[in-house]
């Protein structure tokens, strides 16, 4: 009976996660969940959190930089013909992890009436040197927008970083990588040695580091905001993916996708085919023979490629798809077990006694036979849950699930596509399955207990 | 006498099957006029190329190119007989599909280049039936064997875990665990490839050297197959076996003196063996249907990854030839697993006198 406890176990939690999911990320969250706009705040394909206590080292979170953290002072000039504007706009931050950042973006929202501000951008480190990372005019398109500068990948700041390296002559001039293969967010954090430009052996450079804009207006009402994001490595419980969504949101909508889906599934078809099952072994005769003989073809034909077909020429949503999958799950195996109970129920003395006290054939059936089925159908339901969750996990997988909605197996088969597995990123692909290990083994536990309970062969003593 | 028409009368049986299985495949492939519009696309296409490397055909001024091109192509619809009604076409797109005249593919193509759907699934079927063969009977066998084990341990806190584990691991299809082991055996520990069929570059074909590189990149799927399978199978002979150490026939083969492997190898293991082979056609049934993701997540490069790729590039002829495929490879199966039933089955010999 333990066994029976823990499936139980697992399925209340997973009730408990479904019921709570829509507090920690609504619905409209998870309406957002293919468009990139909401999650661009997060690092891409950031590991989970605790998974530092494996390397030991304190990964760097995801640290914003509003407006407010930043010392803004301003300075108003005037030259003959010209009201500048100088605003000195600088954050200043002690670096204390063991990582370098995954990667560095500032957005600076300048509000100019007259003409394009002129901008620079400074990068002063612990150890005392600085560089310049960029100067440019934000155009005239960007008065109503933010202008973003990803440092990270911004050539022309890949560009400077290169020069400055250079200028600095620890590394051989000959050493030095084309711009495309300068990854800033290591160089500015790494020690000057010789090993500052390569990825994986450059030395961090722990410390107070600043960032420096020089922006320069050319009318007394220009302003400037910013917003300075040094991305972690890690992020929340589990992860993000490619697109820097918390698969969290993902994986806690999966739960109840899966719980609602397999359990719709199961209900249907095995009471329709427990239905059509007691049917056959009750009535006999040619309605015996078609029930049986559509469950032997039931059984052969390809299902999940025909599902397959069906969802990649029609285009189904996951409502669509379940009716499929009843459809092609109306009878089965589990008619051909509820027949054979049939069967024995049939011979035995109470349906003898019905009959001879002139009892109709339906009212036998649905007054004594199928009273006593009920409890198989129980433990049928449990063990027939994992497949339909593994049906639309498979589908999902195949980019063939619901076209909204985050489902484990969608989860799965999108880690996949991105190869995942091969670049480490093992939360992205560990997590989903994970998810679908222990919802199916909680049914399997489940209707393992009942199957003992209603098969005395089976009980433990 | 009674093997043959047990045999005749599932081969007539499966034949039905099959046929329905693939008229079912027609009808829902080419119920929105998929089917026609991708071979008369087709049509379009060859048609265009050969009438503009036609030199007499490229002199002609427009109105005339156009009316010999519809004219052609009118013809040539026609003549597959796309213009039929529609239950006509289906009939003669199922024979076709039976016949294993699959067509052509949109973009896939084989090694050789070939755009026959045929060729395409054909290069790829033995590496998946001698994957999911093997590791079918390695799964089996020790199943079967753990089974036996724990049936003679019957309750002991030995058969109690074995059997817990077996109704856990066996409701998990292979994929999900091969994701982890991928993980585990393959990148973390690095004891097998963690992908592919075959290793790049790849050795010359039909040498030694070939087949141990194959045999190498099955290694971890079939683990992964046996592992996410035995379950089924322990846990089925486990009950089968204690059901029928009860039988009065197995305690008078106890009451001769017989040794008690004897008794459980001749005659336990005997009578449970044709419900074992009912339930293995169920396995198998599912194991191919599985070998699409499960081949997939391996990158196993068999017909089940076939759909995958035929997804991806939305290929609708590789997509249908492959369930037609299925469907055959389905009931194959499903007919050797009957010839062997019926040498099993002691009931289906007695008929035979």
């Amino acid at each position: 009976m333990r066994s029976g406890l823990v499936g139980f176990g697992i399925l209340a939690s997973l009730l408990i996660v479904a019921a709570a999911v829509p507090i920690y990320a609504p619905y409209d969250v998870v309406r957002k969940w293919n468009s990139l706009e909401p999650w661009l705040d997060n690092p891409e394909t950031a590991a989970p959190e605790w998974s530092e206590i494996f390397s030991g080292k304190h990964e760097p979170r995801t640290t914003i930089y509003e407006d407010d953290a930043f010392r803004k002072v301003v300075v108003h000039a005037q030259v003959p013909g010209l009201n500048l504007t100088l605003i000195n706009y600088t954050k200043s931050f002690y670096w204390d992890y063991d990582n370098f950042p995954s990667e560095l973006s500032l957005s600076l929202a300048a509000t100019f009436p007259g003409q394009s501000p002129l901008v620079e951008v400074y990068w002063v480190r612990p150890d005392g040197q600085y560089l310049q990372l960029t100067v440019r005019s934000i155009g005239g398109e960007y008065r109503n927008r933010s202008y973003v500068i990803p440092l990270s990948t911004d050539l022309a700041v890949r560009t400077s970083i290169r020069n400055w390296v250079l200028f600095e002559g620890v590394i051989p001039a000959g050493d030095v990588p084309r711009a495309d293969d300068i990854l800033p967010e290591v160089v500015l954090f790494a020690k000057n040695d010789s090993a500052q430009l390569n990825f994986r052996s450059a030395n961090l450079l722990k410390g107070r580091y600043e960032l420096v804009v020089r922006y320069t207006g050319f009318t007394q009402f220009d302003d400037v905001e910013g917003r300075f994001i040094l991305y972690g490595t890690v992020f929340g419980l589990v992860g993000t993916d490619d697109q820097r969504r918390d698969l969290l949101t993902g994986l806690l909508w999966g739960a109840p996708v899966a719980l609602l889906f397999g359990v719709v599934a199961a209900v249907v078809v095995v009471f329709v085919q427990t239905l059509l099952g007691a049917l056959s072994g009750w009535y006999g005769g040619a309605i015996d023979t078609l029930v049986q003989r559509t469950a032997d073809f039931y059984l052969i034909i390809p299902t999940l490629p025909i599902l397959i077909m069906i969802a990649l020429f029609y285009n189904l949503g996951i409502i669509a798809i379940l009716v499929v999958l009843i459809a092609f799950g109306i009878v089965g195996s589990t008619t051909k077990v509820v027949r054979s109970i049939v069967l024995q129920i049939k011979e035995e003395q109470f349906i003898e006694a019905a009959q001879s006290y002139g009892a109709s054939r339906g009212r036998i059936l649905f007054k004594y036979i199928v009273p006593r089925i009920m409890p198989y159908t129980f433990a049928l339901v449990a063990l027939n849950v994992p497949a339909f969750i593994f049906v639309e996990a498979s589908l999902s997988f195949l980019g063939l699930g619901d076209p909204m909605l985050p489902t484990w197996g969608k989860v799965l088969g999108e880690a996949y596509t991105q190869n995942a597995p091969f670049y480490g990123w093992w939360w992205w692909v560990a997590f989903p399955a994970a998810g679908i290990i222990y919802t199916t083994i909680g049914f399997a536990l489940l209707g393992y207990a009942f199957d003992k309970v209603l098969n005395p062969r089976l009980r433990e003593e | 006498m009674g093997l043959a028409r047990h045999l005749v009368k599932r081969g007539v049986f499966l034949a039905f099957t099959l046929v329905l299985a693939i008229f079912i495949t027609v009808i829902i492939a080419n119920g929105g006029g998929l089917i026609d519009e991708i071979l008369k696309s087709q049509i379009e296409t060859e048609l265009r190329q050969q009438l503009n490397n036609d030199p007499a055909y490229r002199r002609l001024p427009p109105e005339e190119q156009a009316l010999i091109f519809n004219r052609t192509y009118n013809a040539r619809v026609a003549a597959r007989g796309l213009n039929q009604p529609f239950i006509e076409k289906s009939v003669r797109f199922t024979v076709d599909a039976l016949l294993l005249d699959l067509g052509r593919s949109v973009e896939l193509t084989s090694t050789s280049g070939s755009h026959s759907v045929a060729d395409i699934i054909g290069e790829r079927l033995p590496r998946t039936l001698a994957l999911f063969t093997m590791a079918n009977a390695i799964g089996a066998i020790l199943g079967i064997w753990l089974g036996l084990w724990m049936a003679r341990k019957a309750l002991t806190v030995f058969d109690r875990g074995m059997t817990v584990l077996s109704v856990t691991t066996f409701i998990v299809p292979p994929w999900v665990y091969g994701i982890f082991f991928i993980l585990l055996f393959g990148f973390q520990l690095r004891w097998f490839p963690t992908g592919g069929w075959i290793g790049v570059p790849a050795p010359r074909p039909g040498t030694l050297a070939w087949y141990g590189d194959v045999l190498y990149h099955m290694l971890l799927p079939m683990l992964t197959f046996a592992f996410a399978t035995f379950g089924s199978w322990s846990y089925t002979t486990r009950n089968l076996v204690l059901q029928i150490m009860d039988e009065d026939f197995v305690t008078a083969a106890r009451a001769k003196g017989l040794p008690e492997r004897t008794v459980l190898s001749k005659y336990v293991l005997r009578a449970a063996s044709p419900p074992i082979v009912t339930s293995l056609a169920l396995t198998l049934i599912s194991a191919w249907q599985g070998a699409i993701i499960t081949e997939t997540v391996f990158h196993y490069e068999g017909i089940g990854i076939l759909f995958f790729r035929a997804i991806d590039a939305f290929d609708a002829p590789v997509v249908i030839g492959l369930t037609a495929i299925y469907a055959y490879l389905l009931v194959v199966t499903v007919f050797i697993l009957d010839l062997i039933y019926g040498f099993l089955d002691p009931r289906i010999r007695a008929l035979r006198r």
